[in-house]
């Protein structure tokens, strides 16, 4: 007579991956473009842009750069007078590219590692959405060896293995409190892996206008064995029993792109890449706890994503030999339906914008810098699972540099 | 050379300017299009006139950490960034904050909670007296306060509460409707009647004395309009809130007549049916529509006995433990019509209407606010504290939320809402 049933204290959600989950920092020369270069055999991170178009690079590569990001992201409660602001912290998006090749033959193979999904964000454990989310931070590194092959003078095709290597920590405040008041906590940890890869095709037209169709496939990334810790007070530690663990699976969607490249000069060219990214593949989240109690059950959260698309138009002007000047506008429409966005990921259609530059002070080396810009449109929401209601506003900020050396 | 020269400075200075670019990169803003605003509405001296619930009373008690967040006090909070003024209540001091005792949650065993009043740093100044409270005082919730009983002078004397507040001289000659008068408000909040259906509700529908009367429905609709006439003699706006339905409160859901029979099942399985006596004096096998109180959780009483408590006919479980389905319908019917006379007064005076009948009502089917789950059950539900009746700080922010919406909505004003995420629950025991 005397059992009193707990509930469910834990509203089901944990987190999202939307558009703003896709980093879309992975060659310094495109990024310069707004991201756009699928049709331009620009550089070794063709490998990443255009496998199809690797064959096509004149020289021998290797390179490395960074992307310190920066997530600026602000809430309103609705009808509050308080806008909240994530933390400053710096993602580090990265990419490293080789490209080799004897000289004369119609084949080059090609390593990428870059990271194309992460997140960082660290809303703090006071906000007024920490029942939803107080911290992510999400990494997914992908390792992709390529092969490319140039079968005429004008089409190249190539394909890469990806394997990814994920990483996430999740983290929210639980509504149960301390004798002095303060909220329990959850933290979500895990590493995972998947597999996928990446294939294009890279057509060059008499008139030099280029053309590519690349596909990179999903990668479902499986968590297994990932430790679920609840801090409660003891008095519930029955329904968070401690050391328990997760499973979970991370659907990270297939983009495909279709790319052309125009020159309008001898020294300058345009390129203009169209995504359409798969996100409907991402219909649920689901997590399945090692143990379950009648207050952490299983949980399935329904997502209902749909297709995300984005359109990047950028020029690439060689100003002297050594000097090259760049520039780029996009514009991305969000996979996140109205009453699924999240703090996790504040998704909402968005702009790019974005400069860059290069300076090769030999034929061997070269350095080129970008900044990359993204201004994520305010969107009110009020997510159907969590009842969290306010306005999201973000905007990205992102320096990178990036060194090469060719042979 | 030179060009080289140039074009070094022209990249020094590309990478200057993306570095102050970024360094000033500003921080996203968000734009409230209604702006600051108090609307038709002169929030500078608020009042706040009601029952337990306006003074902040909970798990059981009146006490400084409930005090403080009590509705009104969250509510006059968000109004001081639209012209609103201080706001004074009659707090127990630090040395006395836990006021009349209350009730804390000392263990959970096996999900079953061990209740343990608090008797450290009270507030009485003999057995059955607080300490005075002197001064200006704006939060005007006396626990315990009737619409009936704010007419009544006597009652002044007999509730501690009340004569906590009242000079030795207004001590059994002053009424609460005269108390709350001459304050120089500009606006009010009204929010009683409650105790009008709820005393009689909590005693299991069995009336003993003026406390747990179901006041008369014609007396509550004058009585009321001499309140809001009152309230609203020099034209001042306010909020009137309704009366919820006493059966949404986790008083009544918590031992329920399955529960019960399951347990008694458990020890003897020849067990057939829970028995109560009912208002009209039949006994009869209890039904899922019949109500039992919550403190029957730990009065001992049940299965006790040669002859079991409550699982016999012949020792049925007393009238004054359930709330039976014929009582359940006559306060339904009285809260409904308590709850007209309040909403039409409200209307031919021009003031808001936070509806918490209508409120409470999703609540005890459970909603999901800021990233909360939260529900009318006991302990868990995060809105109720320990007695089962009064709000938790959460479910305080949460109804001074459906006050500050519908002042807003009435009189154009754009109060900021509180965010309920900064407010506690129940606090479980961390051992």
């Amino acid at each position: 007579m005397k059992k009193l049933l707990f509930c469910v204290l834990l509203s089901a959600p944990f987190w999202v991956f939307g558009q703003g989950f896709q980093v879309n920092l992975q060659g310094q020369k495109q990024i310069g473009m707004a991201g756009a270069g699928s049709a331009l055999a620009l550089d070794e991170a063709s490998v990443f842009f255009n496998p199809g178009a690797v064959s096509f690079l004149e020289k021998n590569s290797i390179s490395a750069g960074v992307n310190p990001l920066l997530f600026k992201s602000a809430f309103k409660q609705n009808g509050s007078n308080i806008t909240e602001h994530v933390k400053n912290k710096i993602a580090p998006p990265f990419e490293a590219y080789a490209v080799w090749g004897p000289k004369s033959n119609k084949w080059k193979l090609g390593l990428g590692v870059y990271t194309p999904f992460g997140g960082l964000v660290d809303w703090g454990d006071e906000w007024s959405g920490r029942y939803a989310l107080t911290s992510l931070n999400l990494k997914a590194i992908y390792f992709q060896p390529t092969l490319s092959v140039k079968i005429t003078d004008g089409i190249g095709i190539g394909a890469g293995f990806v394997y990814n290597h994920g990483d996430v920590n999740l983290q929210r405040a639980l509504p149960v409190n301390y004798p002095d008041g303060r909220s329990g906590h959850a933290t979500l940890e895990g590493t995972g892996s998947g597999y996928g890869w990446n294939a294009g095709l890279y057509v060059k037209t008499l008139s030099n206008i280029t053309f590519a169709i690349v596909h990179k496939s999903k990668v479902v990334t499986k968590l297994n064995d990932g430790s679920a810790t609840f801090d409660v007070p003891e008095s519930l530690r029955s329904s968070f029993p401690a050391g328990n663990t997760f499973n979970a699976e991370l659907p990270l969607p297939s983009t495909t792109t279709l790319g052309i490249g125009i020159p309008l000069s001898k020294s300058t060219s345009l390129a203009f890449d169209a995504n359409w990214v798969q996100w409907r593949v991402y219909e649920e989240l689901a997590f399945d706890y090692a143990i379950n109690t009648p207050v952490l059950a299983d949980t399935r959260s329904a997502r209902n994503y749909r297709d995300g698309s984005s359109f990047k138009l950028g020029v690439n002007h060689q100003a002297s030999e050594k000097l090259a000047l760049r520039a780029g506008i996009g514009y991305a429409f969000s996979p996140v339906q109205d009453g699924y966005v999240t703090p996790e990921a504040p998704d909402a259609d968005r702009y790019i914008l974005s400069a860059g530059i290069g300076y090769a002070p030999t034929s061997r080396f070269e350095v080129n810098a970008s900044f990359f810009f993204e201004d994520v449109k305010s969107r009110k929401q009020k997510n159907i699972e969590t009842g969290l209601d306010g306005t999201f506003k973000t905007l990205v900020y992102a320096p990178g540099i990036s060194l090469t050396y060719k042979w | 050379m030179v060009g080289e020269i140039i074009m070094k400075k022209y990249i020094l200075n590309c990478v200057f300017a993306a570095i102050i670019l970024f360094a000033a990169s500003c921080k996203p803003e968000i734009e409230t299009p209604a702006g600051t605003t108090a609307g038709q509405a002169n929030f500078s001296k608020y009042i706040s006139v009601g029952n337990s619930l306006t003074a902040g009373f909970a798990d059981g008690g009146l006490y400084l950490e409930g005090q403080k967040v009590a509705y009104p006090n969250l509510i006059a909070s968000k109004m001081a960034t639209v012209g609103g003024g201080s706001f004074t209540s009659p707090f127990f001091t630090d040395a006395q904050a836990n006021g009349s005792g209350y009730l804390t949650l000392s263990a959970l065993v096996n999900g079953a909670p061990t209740l343990t009043n608090a008797t450290n740093n009270l507030a009485y100044r003999d057995a059955t007296h607080l300490t005075k409270y002197t001064g200006e005082v704006q939060n005007l919730g006396i626990p315990g306060m009737r619409v009936d009983l704010a007419f009544a002078a006597p009652y002044g004397a007999a509730n501690m509460y009340m004569e906590r507040l009242l000079t030795d001289a207004q001590v059994g000659t002053t009424t609460y409707f005269q108390f709350i008068q001459g304050r120089n408000h500009t606006f009010f909040s009204l929010w009683l009647g409650n105790n009008d259906a709820l005393g009689y509700a909590t005693n299991g529908g069995v009336t003993t004395d003026a406390t747990n009367v179901l006041t008369d429905k014609s007396t509550f609709s004058l009585l009321y309009s001499n309140l809001v006439n009152a309230l609203t003699a020099n034209g001042q706006k306010g909020v009137v809130g309704t009366i919820p339905d006493v059966t949404a409160v986790p008083y009544f859901n918590t031992v329920t007549v399955s529960a019960l029979l399951a347990a008694a099942k458990a020890i003897n399985p020849a067990a057939v049916a829970v028995f109560i006596q009912t208002g009209s004096g039949t006994v009869r096998a209890a039904t899922s529509e019949d109500l039992i109180r919550l403190p029957f959780q730990s009065a001992g009483l049940f299965g006790t006995g040669t002859i079991p408590y409550g699982l016999d006919p012949r020792n049925p479980i007393a009238n004054n433990w359930v709330l039976d389905k014929d009582e359940i319908i006559r306060v339904k019917d009285y809260v409904n019509s308590y709850n007209s006379t309040i909403k039409s007064l409200a209307s031919s005076k021009g003031l808001a209407v936070a509806d918490t009948y209508t409120y409470l009502n999703t609540v005890k089917t459970g909603i999901a606010i800021q990233g909360i789950n939260i529900n009318s059950a006991f302990i868990t539900g995060g809105a109720f504290s320990l007695d089962g009746v009064h709000l938790t700080p959460r479910g305080n922010a949460v109804i001074a939320n459906v006050f500050i919406d519908a002042i807003n909505s009435k009189y154009g004003s754009t109060i900021p809402t509180i965010d309920i995420t900064q407010y506690r629950g129940v606090k479980f025991p961390d051992k």
